[in-house]
């Protein structure tokens, strides 16, 4: 529309994918409120939404998410000024970024506007096709993991079995669908719309799309204390949303317990080498939901095959508000793999690493580029530690 | 005043209903010796939307018979929903236990109450025969009544548009739905059909380009205007209306039946909607929607 006016503005970004599936899937993983902060890099994008000053979610969505990507500085653009490549990496945090504020809804539905953008907006007839997709996943998901979940299932007591990868299932959904949505996004710079050009197929509707930014505010910022972590855990996503989805919604508190494997005190060996030997006495991990009624416990064994990676010293105990964790929990549906970590402070971070976008690397064959991710920290409550 | 017929299409009835069910509770429908008339005109009705809508006899009923003393026309107030609801049992359905033989509809009057009478004749899976009788109480109008409903006067359109299938436009529509109260929409005589919001938060604008302008042979008790045709239109202008988006919403209820929809645009005054059921050659039928403008400042 306003394209013959401003064809001499460079945009400050311009993007396009022939299919917004999963940046939209993105999207939605840090849609728990309706504003998000957009921070645009040379490398890709990074929306970050908060909660009461103590939930921060964020998604990095890399440039090559998308088919096209530009981005052109402002302030470069108004310097005119070329950096040495060396200093290219602090530039990128102090100068060359820009970031505007946006109602992170209306964007995930106007990417959706045709009703194929995936999630639960899709249409009727995607749904049953996905509920196929989804028996059949299953069969094969089980076939994959068979070792697996019934070494878990032996040792762990009978925990419960779904067969729920929903990742996979949801990627095998991308392959088949005919129906996508293509899109093109420009962003002039501070005042100006994110202006979306929408399209199903040639022949169908366009749909154009300005969405109004507002400047941004200062964001909250939870760093997490890399060199103070109490407690890493590496996870196959679904054994964690299993877990969680077993928690009441009325449950207000969320309690992660851990203690170092036993070996590992008396010895004196390293965890990693000490789990060979299998000895699964006491849990290693354990998720205590408190709610008004009652407490529930999860508890996870020391098994290399649930838990990949399980790094912890000292006992640790900390606190969140359910609901908190509760918003992370469409982005851990989505994902592979979940990284949980606590800090010192009691900061938790959980890292969400998305599926790779196997619709468009399917020709090409190779996984080039880095993996999306959804980071999710949140403050503890404040309570002495147990 | 007597009224008898068979049924012989009860689900493409049913779907009509359902089209107009949702707009207000009590409707009118007229009968008269070739059409019935399903008219949805209430004052209080959201946006001020009316529907009237006309269907040829032939193409739900046969064995049709009626007789009154105002020009054997019939018309009554019904309850959309308790039609909806009786038509529902009437017509075929994967949940229902029963298959449908036989439906007959006709007036009746049980204790002093007049009512239209649907008797459905069925067969269960297992053979046996199945009387299931649905009553929905009416109002006869009287014809000082009937004399006082009118259709709406509207200039002669400014633009015809064959619209784009009413399911996808309903996917449209629905997300711009919660975004705002009110859709602008727009066509040319060059097959450009628009719908856009504005809003201070965001402007959303979907466009079909190539669709079709029929020439349009006013088949109403065509109103005054005969404005000679005599320079052709102006393909690149465009004519545009701001409706309720509720009332828009409500009208793309009539998705399910809708073959062919033509939508006309009197510019700045009123959008009218041609909904034809079955065939257009047939011309079994048609639900006409008619939405007056929204007077917006910043049209």
């Amino acid at each position: 529309m306003s394209s013959s006016i401003n064809e001499q503005i460079i945009p400050v970004l311009k993007a396009s994918v022939h299919d917004v599936r999963h940046f939209t899937s993105l999207l939605r993983g840090v849609n728990f409120a309706n504003r998000a902060g957009v921070t645009v890099t040379q490398h890709g994008l990074v929306v970050a939404v908060e909660e009461a000053r103590t939930l921060l979610g964020t998604a990095y969505i890399f440039s090559d998410v998308f088919d096209e990507y530009e981005y052109h500085s402002e302030s470069l653009k108004t310097r005119s000024l070329q950096h040495p490549q060396s200093q290219q990496d602090e530039e990128d945090i102090d100068i060359e970024n820009t970031a505007f504020e946006i109602q992170l809804n209306t964007l995930i539905e106007c990417l959706n506007i045709f009703g194929t953008a995936g999630g639960t907006g899709s249409s009727g007839s995607g749904k049953r096709v996905q509920l196929k997709q989804d028996d059949e996943e299953e069969s094969s998901d089980n076939q994959g993991d068979n070792n697996e979940r019934n070494g878990f299932r032996r040792q762990s007591n009978g925990r419960k079995k779904t067969g729920q990868g929903g990742n996979t299932s949801l990627d095998l959904f991308f392959n088949r669908s005919d129906r996508r949505t293509s899109m093109r996004m420009t962003y002039l710079g501070e005042g100006s719309p994110l202006t979306l050009l929408i399209a199903e197929d040639s022949s169908g509707p366009t749909t154009t799309c300005e969405i109004s930014t507002f400047e941004a505010e200062p964001q909250l910022e939870l760093p997490f204390d890399a060199k103070d972590t109490k407690l890493k855990v590496i996870l196959k996503s679904s054994w964690l949303k299993e877990a969680l989805s077993e928690i009441d919604p009325s449950c207000d508190k969320l309690t992660f317990i851990a203690n170092p494997p036993e070996k590992a005190d008396t010895d004196g060996t390293v965890a990693r080498q000490e789990e060979r030997t299998r000895t699964r006495a006491k849990p290693i991990l354990r998720i205590r939901a408190t709610s008004m009624h009652g407490t529930t416990e999860m508890e996870y064994f020391n098994d290399r095959d649930v838990l990949e990676t399980f790094d912890c010293l000292e006992p640790v105990s900390f606190s969140y508000r359910f609901v908190h964790i509760t918003r992370a929990m469409r982005a851990l549906q989505t994902s592979v793999k979940t990284s949980l970590r606590i800090d010192g402070e009691g900061l938790l971070s959980l890292q969400f690493l998305m599926p790779a976008q196997r619709a468009r690397r399917e020709g090409t064959g190779h996984r080039g580029g880095r993996e999306n991710f959804i980071e999710f920290c949140c403050l503890p409550l404040d309570e002495d530690i147990s | 005043m007597r009224f008898r017929t068979a049924i012989e299409n009860p689900t493409t009835f049913f779907k009509i209903v359902q089209a107009v069910e949702k707009l207000q509770k009590k409707c009118v429908i007229r009968f008269t010796e070739e059409n019935i008339h399903i008219i949805c005109a209430s004052e209080a009705n959201e946006g001020g939307m009316q529907v009237w809508s006309q269907f040829k006899i032939d193409s739900l009923f046969n064995e049709y018979r009626i007789q009154s003393n105002n020009n054997n026309e019939i018309t009554m107030n019904i309850s959309a929903e308790a039609l909806s609801a009786a038509l529902k049992s009437c017509a075929p359905s994967v949940s229902k236990t029963y298959d449908t033989e036989e439906v007959v509809m006709k007036l009746a009057k049980k204790s002093d109450q007049a009512v239209l009478s649907f008797e459905i004749v069925g067969k269960t899976s297992v053979g046996r025969r199945v009387r299931v009788t649905h009553d929905v109480r009416i109002e006869v109008l009287k014809a000082i009544d009937v004399e006082k409903l009118r259709e709406p006067m509207c200039p002669e359109p400014d633009i015809h548009v064959l619209l784009p299938q009413l399911y996808k436009l309903r996917t449209i529509v629905d997300k711009l739905k919660p975004m705002s109260e009110i859709l602008s929409i727009k066509a040319s005589n060059n097959g450009l059909f628009r719908i856009s919001i504005n809003t201070e938060s965001v402007k959303v604008e979907t466009e079909w380009r190539n669709l079709t302008n029929p020439k349009m042979a006013r088949e109403e008790s065509s109103q005054n205007a005969e404005e000679p045709q005599n320079s052709p239109p102006d393909p690149d202008q465009t004519f545009g209306v701001l409706v309720s988006m509720r009332s828009f919403a409500k009208f793309l209820n009539s998705h399910a039946i809708s073959t062919t929809t033509i939508a006309c645009i009197c510019n700045k005054h009123c959008l009218i909607l041609y909904v034809y059921i079955g065939d257009v050659a047939e011309a079994g039928g048609v639900l006409t929607f008619y939405l007056p403008a929204v007077i917006d400042d910043e049209a």
